[in-house]
């Protein structure tokens, strides 16, 4: 084993187990590693996005090789052929940059006023399109259809199609507002919140599942590192988490006494 | 005098404190992951119309898998992206990988030294990294319309230009097949939107469970060829392609899991009844 797979493993269970210490109550092992995360997600982020697009994809297409700009000094070959148009992405990063000088912050403003708006065109068009039309359309099923088994639990049936006509309707009728949810209304709309708490029942029973399987992912981990060939990391590093938590309690309530 | 004592152990179990409750859900995964216990998977239809959807690909064809999570979900969606590029090798497909998020790079690397021996792979030949863009949709939009606007180069810095895998494919309509390993932003509705929907490509999705319910509407209207749901929908799928993985194995701490968390769920609503019970009879 190399010495960086060993230092690697040692700072994994150290972030680790200092994230979990958090369940005990907020304590400084907790805050190292959420500081390290941030910091290094951002630097990350940043460093990854400028040697992968900005670098290729912007200057390797206003600076090319033997390019109109070439008597700049500034030469980027990625076979790309010199394009005007990029000046305008790279202007408008520039002045959301300048955001940070008091001076020029409204400069910021006109790129974001673009990115806003790129933005909500894309994601209008994609919304429209995919959850809007392709999703009415989806719903629209025959109840009776030919051959159609009347119940089956995990297939299409006539029982099932029922269930989403009734779904569909009712939970739509609950977020209408013009009319008072009373009377027959208010019954069918009542339907509706059954199915709404029934969605939201399965979207929680979906997130505990999500967290378990994280907690399996980093127990698995733990256990790996806790093998002789990384030096027992995880018993080490759990016993030195343990030890100055309990320290730092009994100075504590030495403190407020 | 027997019923009294009962209802006031359950009060007591309903005001247990919190840290109790992560040190028992926490020993419910531990213990089966040092003791390993088999339980029995049943595959979904979900599943099954995933496998199905990829073994109906013409064998030898061009697919897009794309990594779209990083280390914090690596548990849920790693296994099922290692059987999906298992699969895809197994039927001869070519694989083109790409990366909405900035560590999915890594996480194809380790995915591909998984399998690397099973398949002899070799870059070039039987799959092309092309790495990380940031942009989330407009990537996938620019990968619709012309792929060499996204990647000039490769993950290695190669041109594209240069990879003979890379000859003939200009857009996403020369893909015969989309996939994609999501754990939320960007990833499988950003896919659905702008990759599968625009070009008619098919394509289908592995999610990590907190995003199952917003998906699979995409299953049911058919903008999605099945959906891989969290590790029990990798664990499923392994077993579909005959491949036992950690998602079989890191199912019984999951079911254990499951069981605690029912049963304080059910003693903190008795709980909480019986208090109010208790509160009432009191106050009168």
């Amino acid at each position: 084993m190399t010495l960086s797979t060993m230092i690697g493993a040692w700072i994994a269970v150290f972030l680790t187990l200092s994230i979990f210490s958090y369940l005990y109550k907020d304590n400084p092992f907790y805050k190292i590693a959420e500081h390290v995360f941030v910091g290094v997600s951002a630097a990350y982020v940043a460093a990854i996005s400028f040697w992968t697009q900005i670098y290729p994809n912007l200057l390797g297409r206003l600076f090319p090789k033997d390019g109109p700009l070439s008597f700049t000094g500034l030469e980027f070959d990625f076979n790309h052929s010199f394009n005007i148009l990029y000046i305008f992405p790279l202007l408008l990063g520039l002045m959301m940059i300048l955001s940070v000088f008091q001076k020029f912050n409204w400069m910021a403003r006109w790129g974001i006023a673009y990115t806003v708006a790129i933005a909500a065109g894309l994601k209008a068009f994609g919304y429209l399109n995919s959850n809007v039309l392709n999703q009415v359309s989806a719903s629209v099923v025959s109840l009776f259809g030919e051959n159609l088994p009347f119940f089956n639990i995990s297939g299409d049936s006539v029982f099932n199609n029922i269930v989403l006509l009734l779904g569909t309707i009712s939970s739509l009728m609950y977020f209408y507002f013009s009319k008072e949810q009373r009377g027959n209304f208010g019954k069918l709309t009542r339907v509706g919140i059954y199915f709404l708490m029934i969605s939201f029942g399965a979207s929680f029973g979906f997130a505990v599942m999500g967290r378990i399987s994280l907690l399996v992912g980093r127990f698995r981990e733990l256990i790996a590192y806790s093998e002789p060939s990384y030096n027992y990391s995880t018993i080490w590093l759990l016993f030195l988490i343990i030890a100055f938590l309990f320290y730092h309690s009994i100075r504590e309530k030495e403190s407020n006494t | 005098m027997m019923i009294r004592k009962l209802e006031n152990l359950i009060i007591k179990v309903g005001d247990v404190d919190r840290r109790v409750i992560f040190v028992l859900i926490g020993l419910a995964v531990l213990i089966p992951l040092l003791t390993p216990v088999s339980l029995p998977i049943r595959e979904t239809p979900t599943t099954v119309k995933f496998y199905e959807g990829i073994e109906e690909i013409p064998k030898g064809s061009k697919v897009l898998v794309s990594f779209d999570y990083g280390p914090s979900t690596r548990p849920e969606i790693h296994p099922m992206n290692v059987a999906v590029l298992r699969h895809m090798l197994r039927n001869e497909h070519k694989v083109y990988i790409s990366c909405l998020w900035p560590d999915g790079i890594y996480m194809a690397l380790d995915a591909l030294e998984d399998i690397s021996d099973e398949f002899s792979l070799k870059e070039y030949e039987d799959y092309v990294l092309l790495g990380y863009r940031p942009g989330a949709e407009a990537v996938i939009k620019g990968l619709a319309s012309d792929l060499r606007k996204v990647y000039t180069v490769d993950a290695n810095g190669k041109f594209i230009d240069d990879i003979e895998m890379m000859d003939n494919v200009k857009n996403l309509n020369d893909f015969a097949y989309i996939y994609s390993g999501s754990a939320g932003y960007p990833g499988t509705f950003e896919w659905v939107k702008y990759g599968g929907d625009p070009t008619g490509v098919r394509m289908s999705s592995g999610t990590t469970s907190v995003q199952v319910n917003e998906v699979i509407p995409y299953v049911r209207s058919g903008q999605l060829i099945g959906l891989l749901a969290g590790m029990p929908g990798a664990a499923e799928y392994e077993k579909l392609v005959e491949s036992p993985g950690i998602a079989i194995k890191g199912m019984a701490a999951q079911s254990f899991a499951h069981i605690v968390i029912v049963v304080f769920i059910i003693f903190g609503n008795i709980a909480f009844f019986l208090k109010q019970k208790k509160e009432r009879k009191y106050s009168k």
